[in-house]
């Protein structure tokens, strides 16, 4: 990491105080998580329309899509720009699995995470020996070699017209279409709530040391027996599980596949997510997703102006806060403290 | 006959179109060490400013180098926008990408609102057709194939033989020296922008020549770039040049012998395979590091 002929400094956490995993103390973590999902949990008692219900599944799918993306490219350091495209091989496995072999939606949703987890291992491969803008470069490539390849192959995929009437999700005789999506709703909660213990639990365990070891200084955790080849082929895997399943439950939600998953402005929307969010965080980018989400809502008036406003938005932040929202945070709240303790 | 010589035209136009586009973003690279994924979106623009101004009744022999230099322009205004304030960042190199992905999508969306979702078209560089060997092509094709070295040699002549050039190549070896020699950095970094956007215009303005133009019309010439860019090789200028033409008769063969559908997936799995065995791209020296 100390190539001196590189124009530019390898990414290195530059904090006073680097967060190292298992920093805060278990038990406060566990408090402050099960009171944020309790929390969220009672949101439908207050919206009670099913647009307002509609709006928060996609910010939980978008949570848990952005979160996983924060494991490799925050806390692994891995630039995969194929994401999306794990999200979208879920969506797609999902869609077939359902209606070409009329496989069960609940085992569908969850071989959904297992093939993108494969997915992630036959990535990985090629990006062993690579670093930097050469992962972007290969990973971005891979989103679209599985694109083109379901765009070739429409007579099974659909190509550019999608799949419609995917089989929906289903919760013993209950009626999913006429709940005002209240189930839905708890089913993405769940998801998002397990995605998110696995997260953290993940990132606090040894393993997930060891994968920010490798991140900070490369030759230091290979000399300490960190195996390079394993720890980045387990980051992707354990990232990409929980987006295949999300990508399952977005097709199984929404009744329909189409290509725009693999597309630049969805990628670019949950990038901006796990950016905002302030990366290495998990739960930063949770709650950017939150944020980004309501706000594109919010701003639906605006029509043609909104994703030039979204953009403005996301380019002003990286500009002054290039930690992200969470930086933006500690900011606003070391000048309040600051503030607080001066007439002391 | 008429096999080859399908395959040599569909390659030689490919790839001069290609090697315009890649050139621009591996000068930015190798200048500044970013990738620029508005690199798109200036192509777009390049053709829709062309057109505008053909529009309001230039004849073409103005509106095209003027449209050129509008865009040397808009390069020169995203870099002292979104790129100089973040150099210096330890996460440069991601910053940088979502920065720029946003500009492209804020300039995308502009062009949109401005002018409507509507395909257009620019006029020709020369307008006729010809045949050659049994193939049918258009005159503007060849001027393409014809104009584009010229261009590429122009630009090598002025990055290996004028001051200028040697300023901005001194930059991209090693940056803190050629502050101590008193070079303006800032400016360089501006002249790499604006030269890369200049390029992806003209590329934009060829392209709307024979193709209905849109305002997404950048992203598919944007990803054979970065192809074109991993392949050849990210260090130098020339690498992506003969990578360009070299994936241009990749692309024609593919699509003469195999379809149109399969192209895309064996260039991607070709790339991802040549990346195995040469992470630096084939024609990139062994020796410069990776990072």
């Amino acid at each position: 990491m100390t190539d001196m002929t590189s124009p530019i400094a390898p990414i290195r956490t530059q904090t006073a105080n680097p967060v190292a995993p298992g920093r805060t103390p278990w038990k406060a973590e566990a408090v402050g998580f099960v009171l944020g999902f309790a929390l969220l949990a009672l949101l439908p008692l207050v919206f009670g329309d099913t647009y307002a219900r509609h709006i928060l599944i996609m910010a939980f799918i978008y949570a848990i899509v952005a979160s996983n993306w924060d494991l490799s490219l925050g806390y692994g350091g891995v630039f995969n720009f194929g994401h999306l495209a794990l999200f979208g091989i879920g969506v797609y496995a999902y869609s077939l699995l359902t209606k070409l072999s009329g496989l069960d939606p609940w085992i569908a949703l969850f071989a959904s995470g297992i093939i993108a987890t494969l997915a992630a291992i036959v990535v990985t491969i090629p990006i062993l020996r690579l670093k930097g803008i050469y992962i972007i470069l290969v990973t971005f490539g891979f989103a679209q070699l599985v694109m083109q390849v379901i765009l070739s192959q429409s007579d099974i995929t659909g190509g550019t017209q999608g799949i419609v009437r995917i089989p929906g999700l289903y919760w013993f005789d209950h009626n999913m279409v006429r709940d005002g999506k209240f189930a839905y709703f708890y089913i993405a909660l769940a998801l998002l709530v397990a995605s998110t213990l696995f997260l953290r639990v993940f990132v606090r365990s040894r393993t997930g040391a060891s994968i920010v070891a490798l991140r900070d200084n490369e030759e230091y955790a290979i000399s300490r027996g960190v195996s390079i080849v394993r720890q980045r082929m387990l980051t992707l895997a354990a990232s990409a599980f929980f987006t295949g399943i999300a990508g399952a439950f977005y097709a199984a939600y929404q009744r329909n596949a189409s290509i725009d998953v693999f597309g630049m402005s969805l990628a670019t929307i949950i990038l901006s997510m796990v950016l905002l969010g302030g990366t290495s965080t998990i739960y930063g980018a949770i709650v950017a997703s939150f944020v980004l989400t309501i706000f594109a809502e919010w701003m639906a008036d605006f029509g043609a102006w909104r994703p030039m406003i979204t953009a403005v938005l996301i380019i002003g932040v990286m500009l002054a806060y290039p930690s992200g929202l969470a930086g933006m945070i500690k900011a606003a709240w070391g000048a309040v403290a600051g503030r607080i303790k001066r007439p002391a | 006959m008429s096999a080859l010589a399908e395959i040599l035209f569909g390659g030689l136009f490919q790839g001069s179109l290609y090697a315009m586009m890649a050139v621009g973003l591996a000068l930015v690279w190798t200048t500044i060490g970013v990738f620029n994924f508005s690199h798109g979106v200036f192509m777009m623009l390049g053709a829709y400013i062309a057109w505008q101004l053909v529009e309001i009744g230039l004849p073409a022999a103005v509106a095209f180098p003027v449209a050129v230099v509008v865009m040397a322009g808009v390069g020169w205004i995203l870099q002292a926008s979104v790129v100089r304030p973040l150099i210096g960042r330890p996460n440069i190199v991601l910053v940088v990408v979502i920065t720029t992905l946003a500009a492209g999508s804020l300039i995308e969306n502009g062009a949109l609102t401005i002018w409507g979702p509507r395909s257009k078209q620019i006029p020709a560089l020369i307008d006729g057709n010809t045949t050659i060997g049994g193939v049918g092509v258009s005159l503007h094709q060849i001027a393409i194939i014809v104009i584009t070295p010229l261009i590429l040699a122009a630009l090598w002549v002025f990055l290996n033989r004028t001051r200028l050039g040697l300023a901005l190549r001194a930059v991209a070896q090693n940056e803190d020296a050629s502050h101590l020699v008193g070079l303006n950095v800032t400016a360089l970094y501006g002249l790499a922008f604006a030269i890369a956007a200049s390029l992806a215009g003209l590329a934009g303005i060829f392209m709307g020549g024979y193709r209905f133009m849109s305002p997404v019309m950048g992203s598919d010439p944007l990803l054979k770039a970065l192809i074109v860019v991993v392949f050849g090789g990210i260090s130098s200028i020339s690498g992506p040049i003969f990578a360009a033409y070299l994936i241009g008769f990749f692309e024609a063969a593919c699509s003469y012998y195999f379809g149109l559908y399969w192209t895309p997936a064996l260039l991607f799995g070709v790339l991802i395979l040549t990346l195995m065995v040469r992470p630096e791209g084939i024609f990139a020296s062994r020796s410069r590091g990776l990072a």
